[in-house]
């Protein structure tokens, strides 16, 4: 089943998605990349139906991308989360609304702090410590509410997160095989092995 | 009575003319000047810069503006022109990437810029934008440099180099006598800032220069770098004057010397 | 399960004397599972008038963006700042503009409203999800622990308290109204409203 991960520590956002697409109960393709980067210091991890989750992280970036180039630099993530869930609430009440869920981690370069928000498909959105999305989510969050901490260095992140995966593997009916995770801190994003 | 708002403004007239276009074009040629040279494996854009008043903001007053990574243009005329066309042709950029998930090519968003402007000279209750541009960029998977021009009536083509705006015709004929195809990137600005220098009297602070040396690797250079440049060129300038002067007076003193020597005879 | 119940959440407004206090839980709930202990339903909207938004999450955040539009809009054009009683129509007709399509949201007002003697009287009000307002003398109350916070405001709520009280007041009908709802709770944030200054305070509650 769907699950993505993202928790905060001492400058820095770590996210990560499973890597399954699924088609009802066949495994299409294990190594899907489900964690766009949208700028230099911003992540969005995605989920929920297939087709509108890629659709909808497309045109995300897309817009993303426009607006730094028409102002040159890249919106601060409070303000990309902010049009992303606006984005989201519109579509809502439209006649086709998207179903995606969304983690939205970022590094805010003239705060110097890093940020995470939590945005559901109906344009739900609020700024956490950790998140967790699908249903991980039911086991992952009450594991982070004990072991999560804010000023975690990366090494103590990293074990967080290993306990959030082990934990969904061991109770979690069907559980994601893979998982791809990536950070954003001051030097920007990039891919970690875990 | 509303309809007659909405009438088109470019009409022919008799003799075939769209007046309005011709404006058009006439308000480009007011425009301060733009060059763009392509070299063997680099695309430079040069502009000349108005003279930005004491207190104002330099940052917010730009002629060269990226489209995508690998695209970039420069335009003459009415400014406030070239900002819509600007924006219609990023969100064509990236309309683009999400539609066929690939970048546009020079030529694509050429044509299609061309485009809105033939539009503009054609729909009711509308002028003509007072701009021409020139693109430069690289296509994607592509190492050819490219340089495209588009103008108000809508017609576009592609140069090896050309300029656009005030004295346009001195910069084109300078261009003309000193282009070659093989320039490399250290030529190629020199040749740009050389032309621009043809109608720019203030130098160096008036100039502003992007180059382009492969797909999405863009610089803009530091006005010490411009400056350095303008000062070499000077340099030759002088240089050459100098050597004319001496042979002219060689030729001189060799004629004096003649005529002393007939006289004694 | 209704929409309404989906992220829970409970607001409460209560009279006091020269004074008005608002208060919410902090919890964002997906159903049963809690997502955040700090989501934030109370926006101030000038120096003297604080909305509460309980109801569906992403119509908070909607609902508060278009409030801070149209107050925003109501004050370069008429160059004052608005009342409270103007704004509870405000409020009213931008929720009754989606009367066959709503806005999940049941907004709760309160304020100090100008007297034409040039002082300050209390003001609070609730709507429900259409607009349909109602002006209450003593308290107001919405979300999902709307009912038990009916029950213990009416046991706690008495005239004329002065803002300490009031604080008191409005802080234990709300933790103990929030204790019997599995829908909010998760700590809490009260707001004291008088004439020329706000007291705003955030609560610890039960965490489970």
């Amino acid at each position: 089943m769907e699950t993505s991960f993202a928790i905060t520590g001492k400058g820095y956002v770590l996210m990560a998605a499973d890597t399954t697409a699924a088609r009802s109960i066949v495994k299409m393709k294990t190594d899907e990349d489900k964690i766009k980067t949208l700028s230099p210091h911003l992540l969005m991890a995605y989920s929920g139906e297939p087709g509108d989750t890629v659709q909808f992280a497309e045109y995300v970036e897309r817009n993303i991308r426009l607006y730094q180039i028409r102002n040159v630099y890249a919106l601060r993530p409070a303000a990309a989360a902010s049009w992303i869930r606006r984005s989201l609430a519109e579509s809502l009440r439209s006649r086709k609304p998207y179903s995606v869920n969304l983690l939205l981690g970022g590094y805010d370069t003239s705060s110097y702090n890093p940020q995470l928000f939590w945005i559901d498909y109906l344009g739900t959105m609020t700024e956490v410590p950790f998140a967790a999305h699908g249903y991980g989510a039911y086991f992952a969050l009450s594991l982070l509410d004990r072991y999560h901490d804010p000023s975690a260095s990366l090494e103590e992140g990293l074990d967080t997160l290993r306990r959030c995966i082990d934990e969904v593997s061991k109770r979690l009916v069907v559980t994601p095989g893979k998982y791809k995770v990536k950070i954003v801190d001051k030097d920007g994003v990039r891919e970690i092995e875990l | 009575m509303s309809r007659s708002y909405d009438r088109a403004l470019t009409v022919f007239s008799p003799d075939g003319h769209l007046f309005q276009v011709e404006y058009a074009l006439e308000a480009v040629r007011k425009g301060t000047c733009a060059v763009g040279v392509r070299g063997k494996d680099v695309v430079v854009l040069g502009v000349e810069k108005k003279s930005i008043l004491q207190l104002q903001d330099p940052r917010t007053v730009r002629k060269v503006v990226m489209l995508d990574d690998h695209v970039c243009l420069a335009f003459a005329g009415l400014t406030a022109d070239g900002r819509v066309l600007i924006d219609k042709a990023r969100i064509e950029c990236q309309s683009h990437r999400l539609t066929v998930e690939d970048p546009v090519t020079v030529e694509y968003i050429t044509r299609h810029i061309a485009g809105i402007q033939q539009r503009y000279t054609q729909s009711g209750g509308v002028r003509p934008f007072g701009i021409s541009t020139l693109i430069v960029g690289f296509d994607p998977h592509d190492s050819t440099p490219r340089l495209y021009q588009t103008e108000p009536s809508g017609i576009y083509s592609a140069w090896k180099a050309n300029a656009i705006g005030r004295s346009s015709k001195t910069v084109r004929e300078f261009l003309e006598k000193n282009h070659r195809d093989d320039l490399s990137r250290e030529e190629s600005i020199k040749l740009t800032i050389k032309s621009l220098l043809e109608v720019v009297q203030t130098g160096a602070k008036n100039i502003e220069i992007s180059v382009m040396e492969s797909y999405g690797k863009v610089t803009n250079l530091e006005l010490s770098e411009i400056e350095a440049i303008v000062s070499e060129i000077e340099r030759e300038k002088e240089a050459e004057a100098e050597r004319k002067r001496s042979r002219l007076a060689a030729t001189a003193a060799g004629q004096a010397a003649m005529t002393q020597r007939a006289e004694e005879s | 399960m209704s929409i309404m119940d989906h992220n829970g959440g409970s607001v409460i407004a209560m009279v006091g004397k020269d004074c008005v206090a608002i208060a919410s839980d902090l919890r964002l709930g997906d159903r049963a599972l809690s997502i955040s202990s700090n989501f934030q339903r109370i926006f101030p909207i000038t120096d003297r008038i604080y909305v509460g938004l309980p109801g569906l999450g992403t119509d908070v955040a909607t609902l508060r963006e278009r409030f801070r539009f149209r107050v925003n809009m109501y004050t370069i054009k008429e160059e004052r700042e608005i009342e409270p009683e103007t704004f509870a129509h405000l409020v009213s007709s931008t929720l009754y503009e989606h009367r066959f399509g709503p806005y999940f949201i049941e907004p709760v007002m309160a304020g100090m409203s100008k007297t034409p003697s040039g002082g300050y009287k209390p003001f609070i009000a609730a709507t429900d999800l259409i607009g349909c307002l109602n002006f209450a003398k003593d308290f107001v109350v919405a979300g999902t622990a709307s009912s038990k916070l009916y029950g213990v405001a009416e046991g706690l709520w008495e005239p004329d308290l002065e803002p300490e009280d009031l604080f008191e007041t409005i802080s234990q009908t709300l933790l103990n109204a929030a204790d019997r709802d599995a829908f909010s709770g998760w700590g809490a944030i009260v707001h004291i409203i008088t004439k020329d200054k706000i007291i705003t305070r955030t609560l610890k509650g039960r965490m489970d």
